[in-house]
């Protein structure tokens, strides 16, 4: 596996199992995880027909400031229904009325299992649309000449997903920046991190003229200054600023875009942890072949012996 | 192999030739007790002088010879962080399966990545010129290994960097 | 417990791996303990430079799959073959096609290849349940006799690749006592009793007293799912039915099939209700044609063969009820009675009807011969009291020890059973030797 799915495979594969044609509804709960202390509650509270998908986010109140609830609605409609307590948000699919074409219960299920998306999708939608409206402004004015506001961009939008960890995102008249913030406890990981993130760095000068610019560093960059709430912690923190230009922003590329992004902190750490598991294969490997070495070093005699006693037995027999 | 590595590996195996001649030595310290020598330190006589075969600041070997025992311990070269942590990596995983390495000591001696002590049982049981050899071996792959598991990182790396990013393009 | 994440329930079992969260009341996933790997086959240079943005994969199998010694290992620096893998139901479906190649890292209940192991963790941690292992803390299942450096090589695997924040890894038999405690006979939650562990490829019996398995008594009967399914096909076969594969013969298994008091009996009341008794079964091809199976006599008869082995295999003919009272009797004297009050099923091949009434009775009848026998040689001056013999059947049996683990992990002592990352750095791989039991006397 190479880049992580977008969507909840368990979600996926259970409204998968129960729209099929010859389907039994049966009755389900289940609590489960996702990435970045994501909660979903799965349930048939009413009835075995009737699913009920919930979901709990550490950084709510802080996507619903930026427009969650708009994003949420706009993607969910009708099947919106109060929010089951403890959790932050839900969406009730029935299975009685479903939607007659697969083409319609396919793109449900999809957006179902894409509810952690779209929820945390909201803040990087204002910002681009805040990006839409100071790069329309902006024309109007060369670069000298643009007010402060046009010129300086948006305020900065922090979403803490993860107990130390945040993303950051702001708009600005000519290009949007995300800056994740992440931690490594581990010494391993610190270094694997650093030589991943140089990479990252690299890669538009070497390979993908178009890709977004990344650049990492491990104290808080300009774009932060002022930012409440940053941890004080230095050395081990490290911030990654991915710049998407205009040509990342357009309409059409949007939504992959936002997506992608999204799925950038839990990529990284899981080829971090990839590689650890190739590396333990190869010291495997390597071990055994030092063993064998070693092995040879122990004379053969014995078995030799064995063998005339075993064919002298064999003698006498025969 | 580079012209500086083999006059090194050489010298640590002529050395390590001569310190290997073991031989079955009661404590003198206790009644009864088989211990090895370099280990115990309990009788100042039976214990020869440590020489050290260094190849250059990084990288040297030390070896303590004794009557009974042998400790060789060897520093890995390490240019740089990356280097440092796989060898880290590396020393705790074959320390961790000592009891198959018979030879392997668990806990390597301070300044050094990985030690060894062979005792006269060891030579007793096993081929002294083969367990030179592992040595060597074991010195000549080591070194490769980290290289090229530093190696692997660095592709691996922009191999994930440029996977990630293709998408934006 | 509000902000506490789920504990990762991993029961990985020789047959199927089953993955949740603890407190749910089944896994999440079920799926085969498979992955499939790019195969050796086809050889060539590594592709292309690094311009392009998605490298073709690099088909030089490293020296992981290549032969002692060292080789030139520079083509394969850009080797990206171990991340392209697909595990569970995935793999097999992927090893169906070309290029690929299946293997089972786990043999005999215990993991046989730690490279494919830690790469099908890998995967179910991270595609399938989606987590981020220094966020939650791992109960991870072991067979009974286990070695110790299995449990440090699993330690070393999820401490040092996952980073996962804590570890806990218990006996599956314990956890499937732990199972059995959702079930109304089980007064008291003890982790004394006997397991009887029935799954796919091989039957256990195993002792476990105060929640430590007493290893020297464990019993294995060469009889399971497996054998329970060729036997259906083989009557299948004998009788000429139309359909007889592997599928429709573990189908009609898991539908129709039910353990019967007594077989002679069996026979005859499925001659006089033969409406009754005998059942179609309608097999649907791939292809679309569908054709109908006669269901008969194999409804009693395939599970039968747990207590009248004589009926499917020449070579293991001891009962299972028979088995089960040799692994107790062969227990210390003080635990016996207690093994005996509390035996306890897991695993597939225990859900048949009635298999655990059968199992009561027939092992009441061995403990009442004994007793009856003993009195008469002290000549009838003492009698025995009597012994209780209580087979436990339960609504979670299937995933038993999972159930169990689930049922553990949302405990809130569960975390202080567990040894953390910290713990691991201190001391190291040796730390999980011994784990605290959990469920244990003293705990809720």
């Amino acid at each position: 596996m190479l880049l992580l799915d977008y969507q909840n495979v368990l979600i996926e594969s259970l409204l998968r199992d129960r729209f099929a044609p010859d389907a039994t509804p049966s009755s389900i709960d289940q609590v489960v995880s996702d990435f970045d202390n994501v909660t979903f509650h799965i349930s048939t509270p009413n009835t075995k027909t009737q699913i009920l998908v919930s979901i709990r986010l550490k950084c709510y109140p802080e996507l619903l400031q930026y427009g969650a609830q708009a994003v949420l609605e706009r993607e969910y409609g009708a099947y919106i229904v109060q929010p089951e307590a403890g959790y932050d948000f839900s969406v009730q699919v029935d299975l009685e009325k479903l939607p007659a074409s697969q083409e319609e219960r396919d793109d449900l299920i999809r957006r179902v299992s894409l509810l952690k998306r779209n929820a945390m999708a909201a803040p990087f939608e204002q910002a681009f649309d805040e990006y839409t409206a100071l790069h329309e402004e902006a024309s109007h004015y060369t670069s000298e000449s643009a007010p402060q506001g046009v010129k300086e961009g948006g305020a900065v939008r922090a979403i803490h997903y993860r107990e130390e960890e945040a993303i950051f995102i702001k708009a600005s008249h000519d290009r949007v920046t995300v800056i994740f913030s992440t931690v490594f406890r581990e010494e391993t990981d610190r270094i694997f991190a650093k030589v991943f993130l140089q990479e990252f760095a690299d890669a538009r000068r070497r390979a993908i003229q178009n890709a977004p610019q990344v650049l990492f560093r491990n104290d808080p960059p300009l774009e932060l200054q002022g930012q409440t709430g940053l941890p004080k912690v230095k050395g081990e923190m490290s911030y990654i600023t991915f710049v998407l230009f205009p040509r990342h922003l357009t309409p059409q590329r949007r939504e992959e875009v936002i997506s992608h992004i999204q799925t950038f902190r839990d990529y990284f750490h899981y080829h971090i942890k990839a590689s650890k598991a190739y590396i333990h294969s190869r010291m495997r490997r390597r071990t055994a072949d030092f063993l064998q070495v070693l092995r040879r070093a122990r004379p053969e005699a014995e078995e030799k012996e064995r063998k005339t006693a075993s064919g002298r037995t064999f003698r006498v027999q025969g | 192999m580079s012209q500086s590595l083999r006059p090194y590996l050489h010298c640590v195996r002529s050395t390590l030739t001569a310190a290997l001649s073991l031989s079955d030595f009661a404590s003198q310290a206790s009644e009864r007790h088989n211990v090895p020598e370099i280990e115990a330190r309990s009788s100042p006589e039976v214990i020869l002088n440590p020489l050290t075969v260094s190849r250059n600041q990084e990288e040297r070997v030390l070896v303590e010879p004794s009557v009974n025992s042998v400790r060789v311990s060897i520093r890995i070269k390490q240019a740089d962080e990356i280097e440092h942590i796989l060898v880290h990596k590396f020393d705790r995983f074959l320390t961790q399966r000592a009891e198959a390495f018979f030879i392997l000591r668990r806990k390597s001696v301070p300044g050094y990545d990985i030690s060894f002590l062979i005792t006269n049982f060891h030579t007793e049981e096993m081929l002294k010129h083969k367990l030179v050899d592992f040595i060597i071996q074991f010195m000549e792959e080591v070194d490769k290994e980290i290289s090229e598991m530093k190696l692997f990182l660095n592709a691996r790396a922009r191999f994930v960097a440029e996977s990630f990013l293709t998408p934006f393009d | 417990m509000a902000n506490q994440t789920p504990a990762v329930v991993m029961d990985n079992g020789t047959g199927y791996s089953k993955l949740g969260f603890a407190g749910n009341d089944s896994p999440s996933f079920v799926f085969p303990t498979a992955i499939a790997t790019k195969g050796p086959a086809g050889s060539g240079g590594a592709g292309g430079g690094s311009g392009s943005g998605r490298p073709a994969v690099a088909n030089k199998p490293t020296f992981l799959t290549g032969g002692a010694g060292p080789t030139g290992h520079l083509s394969g620096k850009r080797g990206t073959e171990d991340l392209d893998f697909f595990i569970g139901d995935e793999a097999l479906s992927a090893a169906a096609g070309p290029g690929y190649g299946i293997h089972y890292p786990i043999r005999h209940g215990q993991i046989e290849n730690w490279d494919h192991m830690e790469r099908f963790w890998s995967n179910s941690i991270f595609k399938y349940l989606r987590v981020e292992p220094e966020d939650h803390y791992f109960l991870l299942t072991e067979p009974p006799l286990n070695p110790p450096e299995n449990r440090e090589n699993t330690a070393e695997i999820m401490f040092e690749s996952f980073n996962c924040a804590g570890l806990y890894i218990a006996v599956q038999a314990v956890l499937a006592l732990a199972a059995s405690w959702t079930s109304s006979k089980v007064q008291d939650r003890s982790l004394t009793g006997t397991v009887i562990d029935s799954g796919e490829g091989v039957t256990h019996v195993i002792p476990v007293a105060e929640g430590y398995v007493i290893g020297s008594s464990i019993k294995s009967i060469p009889i399971a799912g497996r054998d329970i399914t060729y036997f259906v096909q083989s009557l299948l076969r004998d009788r000429g039915e139309p359909d007889s594969s592997l599928k429709t013969a573990e189908r009609i298994k898991e539908e129709f099939c039910y353990v019967c008091p007594d077989i002679v009996k069996e026979f005859a009341r499925f001659d006089k209700e033969s409406d009754d008794r005998f059942r179609k079964y309608d097999v649907k091809f791939p292809n679309g044609k569908t054709t109908t199976v006669d269901v008969g006599y194999e409804r009693f008869l395939a599970p039968e063969i747990f207590f009248n082995p004589e009926i499917y295999s020449s070579d293991f003919l001891t009962p299972l009820p028979t088995i089960v009272d040799t692994v107790i009797q062969t227990s210390p004297i003080d635990v016996r009675r207690g093994l005996y009050k509390n035996i306890v099923l897991s695993g597939g091949s225990t859900l048949y009807k009635d298999f655990g009434r059968r199992l009561q009775r027939d092992i009441r009848h061995l403990v009442d011969a004994r007793i009856k026998a003993s009195e008469a040689r002290a000549g009838n001056a003492a009698k025995s009291g009597g012994l209780d013999v209580q087979v436990i059947t339960h609504k979670r049996q299937r995933h038993g020890p999972w159930f169990g683990g689930s049922l553990l992990g949302q405990t809130p002592e569960f975390r202080s059973y567990c040894h953390t990352k910290a713990e691991y750095d201190e001391i190291g791989p040796s730390i999980v030797r011994r784990f605290a039991l959990l469920g244990g006397p003293g705990s809720t």
